[in-house]
């Protein structure tokens, strides 16, 4: 199978395009430090990695896409809040199953604008402006925002646990479902029968003083001379006891916040129509939204005066990436008439990914990725 | 015109279990030249090759198709091969090399016990610790499907070749997934196995690969030995009962309430033969006296060859 059918011409079309936007052309090392990825994506993409090892047994990889890469050659290279825009052309790397994992990928980063609606709009416009030099017209354009998810959370005043169980799973919808049904008290009963035995003591540790509380279980831990805790403090292990006390004892459960959450990961359509879904959710639920809502539609309206129509982007409550460092903004370009449905492109904003790197503080960035194969797959289908 | 080729282990109480399992079918290996030969061979069965080979390698060849048959723990199987359902072909469990792939945590852990503590603990211990919670294990696979299933992500694998349950008190790690037969090394270790925290029930299995040369010797030679490891497994688990009994068809009707029985040798006369499951021949025996009899007799068989290969059949259909 042939790389990829499309022609130099229309590669150096498309970089001509971002480098007229600002973005530098950049080549990043194929060779990464394979920790980085790990730490930053987590264990689920080892088995998608190429690895190797250099002389001195530092884990390599090839790189499995641009972002992280790009982000730590901006590092490198002087301050990192300071402005910049990236551009690049070139292979990532993925095992799978059909296939070399070779795929070619083009794509646009920029870091340090703190115009982030202007920043975003611009992005998104870049990229779908990128797809048509490609051919491609017919585009399904998704867009979704983890901000609104977050104050979503924060306004239904649920314990600390289940805040970060859910932020945790945003982006799977399937595992986030599982979650909310267990909130809603019916998984999370049967669970719980395991520890009946502990379940008093936890109740009447619940009704205590924290402070005396946490105290009693630091104390029963040194008592029973636990010294190698696994890399985890007494008073951490002390925390989250207590934390589970006051789940069995009906925090835990709570319909009412998981039927709100439903009903807000079910919104979904042309993003005009569902900002009017999302003021009405904010007005009934009595949850305030009115600073992410704020964004929202002032992106759509940067967007608009950049001659993307709302109502063609599609606007999903529940779309969003399960990766820590993508923060809020998230958008994929998919083919309207392809045959099937993956994304042509990917892209999102990731204002944390830098300081994980590295950096002293979070610096504003934003980019998206091309899937050079399967857009190719599209258009040499359509001749 | 290739031989069938069976892989086992080459050392260790796998390999004398392996011995002894292919002895009680009738099937003698040898191996010509000692411990140091890589090579043996099935006295009486010139069409069949033995490879000795260490226990982890035995999974890995089998997915090759570099042999045909293997004998290795399951673990193994699922551990080193990628889509097991389409390489391999799981003929049937040996009863020996039992042992469970688990989840264990530090027993001062008192606020874990299942795999949704640990989830989360996984997802508090970066906010806490500024990385992530380390997992030590030889199961890289295993453990990151199983994680999935569980959906927990912010963790790491620290790959550890052996001695995994000391990983934690070293400091290598937080906790582990690790095989383990009676639970002692970890309770040693001061480690707890979470409630739901069993990965895989594993045991020493005879497996096929589905990707092997399977040339009509081949063929042949795994329908010899799969007669009669089926007919050593069958004669285990059954027994024939005897008796002198009137009416037949009476004693047969009350008998099939109880197990599967079928009628067994020469049945004329007053003369009753029937194969019982092991497990319920007292119940038979009673049941028979019941209907008439004054004596039941039980009998051991050596082996129980019969005509549909229960072994063999579901595997010649996977090759076909």
């Amino acid at each position: 199978m042939p790389q990829s059918s499309l022609t130099t011409g229309d590669i150096e079309t498309v970089l001509t395009l971002f480098k007229d936007a600002g973005h530098d052309k950049v080549s990043p090392p194929i060779l990464q430090p394979a920790d980085v990825f790990l730490d930053l994506v987590g264990e689920d993409i080892r088995r998608r990695l190429f690895l190797t090892n250099g002389t001195d047994g530092e884990d390599l990889c090839l790189r499995p896409d641009f972002t992280i890469p790009v982000c730590r050659l901006h590092l490198e290279n002087g301050a990192a809040a300071r402005e910049a825009a990236y551009c690049y052309h070139g292979p990532v790397f993925r095992q799978r199953a059909d296939g070399l994992g070779e795929i070619p990928q083009i794509g646009a980063e920029s870091l340090g604008r703190n115009d982030f609606v202007a920043a975003d709009a611009d992005m998104l416009a870049l990229s779908v402006e990128a797809v048509r030099r490609f051919g491609l017209s017919d585009l399904d354009i998704r867009i979704g925002d983890e901000t609104l998810f977050v104050q979503v959370l924060k306004g239904l005043d649920l314990p600390v646990v289940w805040q970060r169980r859910l932020r945790d799973l945003f982006g799977d919808t399937e595992k986030l479902s599982e979650a909310l049904s267990r909130m809603a008290g019916g998984e999370a009963n049967k669970e719980d029968e395991r520890r009946d035995v502990r379940l008093g003591f936890l109740s009447a540790l619940e009704g205590s003083d924290p402070a005396a509380a946490h105290a009693v279980v630091e104390d029963l831990l040194s008592i029973a001379g636990i010294s190698a805790v696994g890399g985890r403090t007494p008073g951490e292990i002390a925390d989250r006891f207590l934390e589970q006390a006051q789940l069995a004892n009906g925090a835990g459960s709570n319909p009412k916040a998981a039927e709100i959450l439903r009903r807000y990961l079910a919104i979904s359509g042309p993003a005009d129509t569902a900002v009017r879904e999302l003021r009405a959710f904010a007005a009934e639920t009595g949850i305030d939204l009115s600073e992410p809502l704020a964004s929202f539609s002032a992106r759509l309206d940067a967007l608009t005066a950049k001659g993307l129509a709302t109502q063609t982007l599609t606007f999903a409550a529940d779309f969003g990436r399960r990766l820590d460092y993508y923060s809020g903004f998230v958008f994929e370009i998919h083919g309207l008439n392809s045959p099937s449905d993956e994304q042509l492109v990917g892209g999102g904003r990731y204002d944390k990914l830098v300081r994980l790197l590295g950096a002293e503080a979070e610096v504003p960035a934003i980019g998206f990725s091309l899937w050079l194969d399967r857009i190719a797959r599209i258009t040499g289908a359509g001749a | 015109m290739s031989k069938l080729t069976i892989a086992i282990p080459s050392k260790g109480r796998l390999q004398e279990n392996t011995h002894s399992f292919f002895g009680r079918a009738g099937l003698k290996i040898q191996r010509p030249g000692g411990a140091r030969n890589y090579r043996g061979t099935v006295k009486g069965l010139p069409d069949v090759e033995i490879a000795f080979l260490s226990a982890s390698e035995i999974a890995r060849e089998l997915s090759d198709g570099a042999v045909h048959f293997g004998i290795t723990g399951l673990d193994l199987v699922h551990e080193n091969i990628a889509s097991p359902e389409k390489s391999v072909h799981i003929v049937t469990p040996l009863g020996f090399g039992s042992a469970d792939v688990v989840v264990a945590v530090p027993k001062a852990w008192i606020d874990v016990e299942t795999m949704s503590d640990l989830g989360d603990v996984a997802s508090d211990f970066r906010n806490r610790h500024g990385r992530r919670l380390r997992v030590a294990t030889k199961y890289v696979n295993l453990t990151r499907a199983f994680f999935a299933s569980h959906g927990i992500a912010d963790y790491r694998i620290v790959e550890s070749a052996g001695a995994t349950e000391g990983a934690p008190a070293a400091d290598a790690a937080e906790l582990i997934v690790d095989i383990t037969t009676t639970g002692s090394t970890l309770q040693a270790n001061n480690l707890k196995i979470l409630a739901d925290g069993v990965i895989l029930k594993s045991q020493a299995h005879l497996v096929a690969s589905l990707s092997a040369d399977w040339s009509d010797t081949a063929l042949a030679g795994a329908k010899a030995i799969l007669d009669r490891v089926a007919a050593e497994e069958k004669a285990r688990d059954n027994r024939v009962l005897k008796a002198a009994i009137a009416d037949h068809g009476k004693a047969l009707e009350a008998l099939a309430a109880i197990a599967s029985v079928q009628p067994f040798g020469n049945n004329e006369g007053q003369m009753l033969g029937v194969l019982c499951p092991k497990d319920s021949v007292a119940d038979c025996a009673r049941s028979l006296i019941q209907n008439g009899a004054d004596t039941v007799t039980v009998e051991t068989l050596e082996y129980v060859f019969t005509k549909e290969n229960s072994l063999f059949s579901p595997l010649a259909e996977k090759l076909s």
